[in-house]
């Protein structure tokens, strides 16, 4: 089979003239529209979808708006332009010319970044690929399908790279990142929080809220890589993720717009009598910001650990904002403060610098949080409603690092198992607010009208009015 | 000791080279009567390689072993008519004392493991050319023979030892130098000579060694005469192990001509091979050429060529960059294997040397590739085959790519000029490595299948999808791939710790059955290595160290 | 269109303006157009920041905001941004632009102030001769549309002109065409120059006339929708005729019209104004439009045409007919772009005057042909009647409406005063 590059494949790679690439695409491309078939948004390959497609990278190309079926979504590959002379701006490597080639010493810790970094991508689209079924508005259902069709370009950006610059290796784990499965216990995506279900349109929202801004985080990071294709990539990479969280975002702000509308026509504030009115509580709500939050902090790994400092040291990864940051950029001597639990207390001890480069990543994290749910917490208080939703505490139901398992409130109270096990229902998601949720979800497909417990949006997308037919169905 | 090291090193600019010739000799006198040859060490106390200290009591360094391998050569090619070879020595009451202990403590532990496998490579080719070549040694020891002394000794089929009540064999290197023997002694001890290892434990933490009844009881010795009939013993013996040889009565000699060697900032260059190395990268490539021209098909061309004669000159040449290499460039840690020219021709070659096996030089001939290939075997580089276009990998060229950890093969079936490689019947036996199996042989753990599979294929020219099938090599990069697979699997490679890969390389080199040789390098990279670097060995109050200064040795009592 | 007044009248400003002590003055105390992040939109997401060529973007913990001093309004943020945050002006005076600190402390975007210049009190008497002249054909002031946007006017004064930057400048008529018709783009940068439908500005040539003096100013209709010739930018476009010769068809070369014409990319134009309060179209949906141009009149047509057509998603509703003169279909401005505009959207009428062959054609005849449907029109309190070109047009227009009036049973002598007390009849001619 036999692509023609340009007009199928948008790029600025010059992938007409590498014959290395075309080979590889040609076998790929072909299992890539097999897995989005089988792995897709469920039923959706005849919708004609208002979607965004990136055909060049300059402000006017990246974002091109018109119908069309997402099997024929234009998944291109695209740079950031290059930095003429770039530098190499932290770790030992300090000060040399960035590299244009995987150099072969790290040749395997980088691919292991992208792998895991590509993996998530299409691991989301198998997650949410129910939640076309259930959508509360036709806005929504094409949002969800934009967010799908971009991670499914994110992967093909990582794939760009294995296959670009790591020979067979690199096409293998391309392949490899198409039959791996998300909640597939014998074939499972690699991170935990993407093996999780997203059942309904709240965890959906919640989902590209907190998780969609770790891979923010994670692409901001790599955007500062040694290594120039991968820093190119993700930074072009993190523009299309802003749509992502916009989604989030908004998504929750107008759940809670909703609810606080509903509270303030009824004049209820009974979480049992707001539920009977068909919309989603807010305690409920935070008991989803505190799973989705903790799922995530998750995702930024180990408090202390020397993959990071690896990964700083020899260049592939930096930190957030790395050049904002003025100190040496070499962190030798450095340190950074790190929770350990001793004799159930959270203390604080002050790790290496390069070591706490993930648990650094992740306070950045929080502060990015904790801004968007202010602007939630805004429209409650317009509402004239007495409730402020919060970010839970770091050492809140954490998985992974020092803090797995240990019970702390989500105030950062050390607790007991019993006074966990005693409250943990009002923290976490119980089952029955989850059966809550899933009973609200129906689906909702006429252009402009919304389901009952989501506010419509203030815009729709690309300016067109919020009744536009952003789906059709044929 | 680190700065005295760095005396030791050469320079840039100032290679240690292999050459030499008999008329140079310093240190040994060879003569000849019949099929006697008698190699006498006679070690010139001024005659070190590098200043610093005296080579006493016929202590030898590696310019005394350079001339020895030397000998060899020359009695190998160039007296055809030598059965047996008597090593001794012209100094009274000793034989020699080993390697120089002074030396040694100021060599850079690099230098020391370098010297030491050099002198291995060379004892165990004595042993090759008695089992294979039917060239017969004996040592006659007729004085002290002390460390690498004995084991040189060891390396003969027999030893014979002067019982003056003072001359004795031993192995002080424990109890003297808080080291091990280097040179295969301990090995030797028991797998050679089958001494009982309560002797041999006794043997070897006893400074003095052992005289000489004990030791022919103790079988560390095979005879022993007084100082008057020692001679009259040394030359019944020696007539005698001549019966045992087949070398030829009425061969003519092949000189040995110096090797036409260039030097330069990028590498070394002969006739047929050539060494380019990229300082930068740790790499060196060496490219050997197949014949340029068609070689004789019959012995009288063949012998009229004689050193010429291409597989000779390039397992000359090869040997030759093979030290170079390893003395001079420690840092170049990757060597990058390479062929040039006509399959047709190499396998060609191959087939006059099977047809031609019976005769001596070519017999030598083939033992000469033999030791040049088990030199890769022991080489502590990371040794990659790169099989590209116009390559040459047939036969005997084939075994460097078998020798090499890894093989790329460039596959390019769309292309009329993809690379082949060939087999021929020289895989399957003439080239034994340290494990005294083909390489083929040890690839496949002696599994007869994949063997019987690729002898199936002697002759025919295989392309990477079939060489790749075969198992005869690694990976087949297509010619999208090719550049940056090659790339990164070399910077990969460089890029990892020096140490790690020579242990891991040794390790994997020498799979299946433990031979004398592999023992020997395997416990030399291990033991000997580990006990050398230790404190107890070279610190300030190591044993090596204070050798010779009258204090004693301090030691770390914590067993490890 | 252009109208330019009497050379003789007398010229208040003039003998100070031109002079190009504007640049300086304009860009130390002038009105600007802020760049701003609306904070209650905005996500965080890093991508305008990431965008910005010239790193005009920041942020803290808190908000992303625009640094007044180094945005130039090249818009690469724009479209990236996801949720719209990013596309939030602000009209300012220089001095008192909004800090850092300011935005950085915001929950939600202030409004737009009032700002104290004085616009609308002292506009140039030139100015006001010259519209004066340009509107008597409506027969006397007329209100703006009630639902019209509050125009803004005399923001920048002769004295204290704006620089605009020339991005665009395209012939217009064939090139075998007589007349010389040009389609020029201005970019005010980050200056404000905040214009409705109708509105005009003035243009100010440079140099001095044959007797020394500055050069008057000439104004001109703006032919793009109030956000912008592209939108989402800070530019506007004018529709410019060379001029040749004079009323009287002697020949006689138009100062301003040739400077214009003449202009290269890259070259910077002194404006003043915005002018205009009356000539403005209506706002609200079901509105229809009644226009009637010739020539360069086309300009603001096109401008409300444009808008409409902005704007069909919103279904507004109200019909758009166009009575457009011009000698022939290769010296009608627009006509391209004009024929390919769908019929429901448009009903468009084209008069031509001098095609070979056949008779001459003039608006008020295609007006008379269409007697129902502009009857209808007239009927309908939603219509809005626009009348732009050569002065003498006007009465064959009148005339026209008068038959068509007479032949529905209206009389024209009692619809024109309620259309015009209405705000629904505006006439501007030259």
């Amino acid at each position: 089979m036999s692509i023609d590059y340009e007009q199928k494949i948008p790029n600025n790679v010059d992938l007409a003239g590498d014959k290395t690439l075309q080979r590889a695409l040609e076998h790929w491309q072909p299992e890539f529209l097999n897995w989005w078939g089988d792995m897709g948004p469920e039923g959706s390959g005849a919708f004609d979808v208002y979607l965004r497609t990136a055909i060049s990278v300059d402000p006017g190309g990246w974002a091109n708006f018109g119908h069309v079926k997402m099997p024929d979504y234009r998944w291109g590959i695209f740079l950031n332009p290059a930095i003429p002379d770039r530098k190499i701006s932290f770790g030992a490597h300090k000060g040399e010319p960035v590299w244009q080639e995987v150099p072969g010493e790290y040749r395997s810790n980088l691919r292991r970044i992208i792998v895991t970094q590509g993996d998530t991508e299409p691991a989301s689209v198998e997650q949410q690929r129910h939640l076309g079924l259930t959508c509360p508005s036709l806005y929504d259902l094409r949002n969800l399908f934009q967010v799908n069709v971009e991670e499914g370009r994110h992967l093909w950006a990582m794939v760009y790279l294995l296959h670009r610059y790591f020979g067979r290796d690199g096409r293998e784990e391309a392949e490899a990142l198409l039959e791996r499965r998300s909640g597939d216990a014998d074939n499972p995506r690699i991170l935990g929080a993407f093996n999780e279900r997203t059942p309904d349109w709240l965890s959906f929202f919640m989902f590209t809220y907190f998780t969609d801004r770790d891979g923010k985080f994670q692409l901001a990071a790599l955007a500062e890589s040694a290594f120039d294709p991968l820093a190119r990539t993700t930074k072009f990479m993190h523009t299309e993720e802003a749509h992502h969280m916009f989604v989030g975002e908004s998504g929750v702000a107008r759940i809670i717009q909703r609810t606080c509308e509903v509270m303030a026509q009824n004049k209820v504030d009974d979480p049992a009598r707001v539920r009977s009115l068909g919309v989603i509580d807010l305690p409920t709500m935070q008991r989803y910001v505190n799973f989705h939050s903790s799922v995530t902090l998750d995702l930024f790994g180990s408090d202390v650990s020397s993959n990071a400092a690896t990964f700083y040291t020899t260049g592939l990864k930096g930190r957030f904002e790395e050049a904002r940051i003025t100190d040496d950029h070499v962190l030798l001597d450095q340190s950074y403060p790190v929770f350990e639990p001793v004799a159930g207390a959270l203390v604080t001890r002050e790790a290496p610098a390069l070591n706490a480069l993930n648990e650094r990543l992740r306070d950045d994290f929080v502060k990015d949080s904790v801004a968007g749910i202010a602007r939630w917490n805004r429209i409650i208080q317009k509402a004239g409603i007495d409730f402020q939703l919060a970010v839970p505490h770091k050492a809140f139901h954490r998985q992974i690092g020092p803090l797995a398992g240990l019970k702390v409130s989500p105030e950062g109270r050390v607790l007991s198992e019993a006074q966990w096990s005693g409250h943990v229902g009002q923290w976490l998601p119980t089952t029955e607010d989850r059966a809550f949720v899933g009973s609200l979800m129906g689906r909702v497909v006429e252009p402009g009208k919304f389901v009952n417990w989501i506010a419509p949006p203030a815009a729709g997308i690309n300016k067109q009015p919020v009744n536009f037919e952003y789906v059709r169905f044929n | 000791m680190a700065h005295a090291a760095v005396s030791l090193q050469p320079q840039s600019g100032q290679w240690v080279t292999f050459d030499t010739h008999p008329e140079q000799y310093r240190h040994w006198k060879l003569s000849f009567d019949g099929v006697v040859a008698t190699l006498q060490m006679n070690v010139d106390e001024e005659g070190g390689l590098r200043p610093g200290y005296k080579l006493k009591l016929n202590s030898y360094d590696l310019g005394v072993d350079i001339e020895l391998y030397d000998a060899l050569q020359r009695l190998r090619f160039e007296h055809p008519e030598v059965r047996t070879v008597v090593l001794t020595s012209s100094k009274e009451r000793i034989f020699c004392s080993g390697a120089n202990i002074f030396m040694l403590g100021l060599s850079s532990h690099a230098w020391k493991v370098n010297f030491c496998k050099f002198t291995n490579e060379t004892r165990n080719g004595i042993e090759d050319s008695s089992r294979h070549s039917g060239l017969k040694f004996l040592a006659a020891c007729n004085g002290t023979t002390a460390g690498g002394g004995y084991e040189l000794a060891l390396a003969c089929d027999e030893i014979l030892l002067v019982d003056d009540r003072s001359a004795a064999v031993s192995l002080p290197e424990v109890p003297l130098l808080g080291v091990l023997p280097g040179t295969g002694g301990l090995t030797r001890l028991t797998d050679k000579r089958k001494v009982r290892r309560d002797h041999a434990d006794i043997f070897c933490t006893v400074s003095e060694g052992v005289r000489a009844p004990r030791a022919k009881e103790w079988r560390l010795i095979d005879d022993h005469a007084k100082p008057q009939q020692f001679a009259a013993l040394v030359q019944r013996r020696a007539l005698e192990l001549a019966e045992m040889s087949d070398r030829p009565h009425d061969g003519q000699g092949v000189g040995l001509t110096l090797l036409a060697r260039t030097i330069d900032e990028h590498g070394y260059h002969y006739s047929h091979v050539d060494v380019r190395i990229d300082r930068k990268a740790r790499t060196a490539t060496l490219t050997v050429q197949a014949p340029k021209a068609e070689q004789p098909l019959d012995l009288a061309g063949i012998l009229a060529l004689g050193a010429e004669w291409w597989p000779l000159a390039m397992a000359r040449e090869l040997d030759d960059a093979i030290l170079m290499l390893r003395t001079n460039d420690l840092e170049i840690g990757t060597w990058i294997l390479k062929t040039r020219g006509e399959l047709g021709r190499v396998l060609a070659v191959d087939a006059t040397l099977v047809s031609h096996r019976g005769n001596w030089f070519v017999r030598e001939t083939v033992a000469m590739l033999r030791r040049t290939l088990a030199r890769l075997d022991v080489t502590s580089r990371s040794l990659f085959a790169l099989i590209d276009k116009t390559s040459c990998f047939a036969g005997t060229l084939l075994e460097l790519a078998l020798a090499a950890d890894r093989s790329y093969m460039l596959a390019a079936p769309e292309s009329s000029d993809a690379p082949r490689i060939a087999v021929s019947a020289m895989n399957f036996e003439s080239y034994e490595s340290a494990a005294r199996l083909s390489r083929l042989g040890s690839r496949f753990y002696g599994e007869s299948k994949p063997i019987e599979g690729i002898r199936a294929a002697i002759g025919r020219a295989l392309a990477a999808e079939e060489a790749l099938t075969l198992g005869l090599v690694t990976a087949t990069p297509d010619s999208l791939d090719w550049d940056d697979e090659v790339r990164l699997a070399i910077e990969e490679r460089t890029s990892l710790s020096p140490d790690a890969l020579t242990g891991l390389e040794a390790s994997l080199r020498f799979g299946g059955p433990e031979t004398l040789e592999t023992r020997i390098f395997g416990r030399l990279s291990a033991w000997q290595n580990w006990i050398f670097i230790r404190p107890n060995a070279v610190g300030e109050a190591g044993a090596l160290k204070v050798f010779g200064t009258g204090s004693k040795a301090r030691f770390n009592w914590e067993r490890i | 269109m252009s109208v330019s007044i009497d050379p003789q009248r007398p010229r208040d400003e003039l003998g100070t303006a031109a002079a190009p002590v504007a640049a300086a003055s304009a860009a130390d105390r002038g009105i600007a157009r802020q760049h701003l992040i609306d904070p209650e939109i905005c996500i965080r997401c890093n991508t305008c920041e990431a965008t910005c060529p010239i790193g005009a973007v920041t942020h803290d913990d808190r908000n992303y905001v625009v640094k007044f001093d180094v945005c130039n309004a090249c818009n690469a943020c724009i479209s990236p941004c996801p949720t719209g945050a990013i596309d939030n002006w602000r009209q300012v005076l220089r001095p008192k632009a909004y800090s850092l600190e300011e935005q950085l402390g915001w929950d939600q975007l202030p409004r737009q102030e009032e700002l104290d210049i004085g616009a609308g009190t002292d506009l140039p008497t030139e100015v006001v001769a010259a519209t004066v002249l340009a509107i008597a054909g409506q027969g006397g002031v007329a209100p703006p549309p009630w639902s019209a946007q509050k125009p803004r006017v005399n923001l920048y004064s002769l004295k204290n002109p704006v620089i605009a930057v020339v991005t665009g400048n395209y012939r217009l008529t064939a090139d075998d065409a007589v007349t010389d018709i040009r389609h020029i783009v201005l970019d005010f940068g980050a200056s404000a120059m905040p214009v409705l439908e109708g509105q005009t500005i003035g243009i100010v040539p440079p140099g001095v006339d044959d007797r020394g003096r500055p050069h008057y100013v000439r104004l001109y209709s703006v032919a793009s929708p109030r956000d912008g010739e592209r939108p989402g930018y800070n530019n506007l476009s004018l529709t410019v005729k060379r001029v040749t010769e004079d009323h009287e068809n002697r020949p006689a070369r138009g100062v301003c019209s040739n400077y214009l014409c003449d202009l290269k990319t890259g070259d910077e134009v002194q404006v003043v104004g915005p002018y205009g309060t009356s000539f403005l179209m209506p706002n609200h949906s079901g509105a229809a439009l009644l226009m009637i141009c010739t020539g360069t009149g086309s300009a603001p047509m096109r401008a409300m045409t444009e808008r409409r057509r902005r704007r069909t998603h919103l279904k507004e509703n109200g019909e758009l007919m166009l009575f457009f003169g011009a000698r022939s279909p290769s010296e009608l401005p627009y006509f391209g772009p004009l024929t390919h505009l769908p019929k429901e959207f448009i009903d468009n009428n084209l008069a031509f005057s001098r095609v070979p062959g056949k008779s001459k054609e003039y608006v008020q005849d295609l007006i008379r042909a269409r007697a129902a449907d502009v009857a209808r029109l007239l009927r309908n309190d939603e219509s809005y009647i626009y009348i732009c070109g050569l002065k003498g047009m006007e009465q064959g227009v009148d005339a026209a409406f008068r038959e068509v009036c007479a032949r529905h049973e209206m009389s024209w002598d009692s619809v024109l005063p309620r259309l015009r007390e209405t705000g629904r009849y505006h006439v501007e001619t030259y």
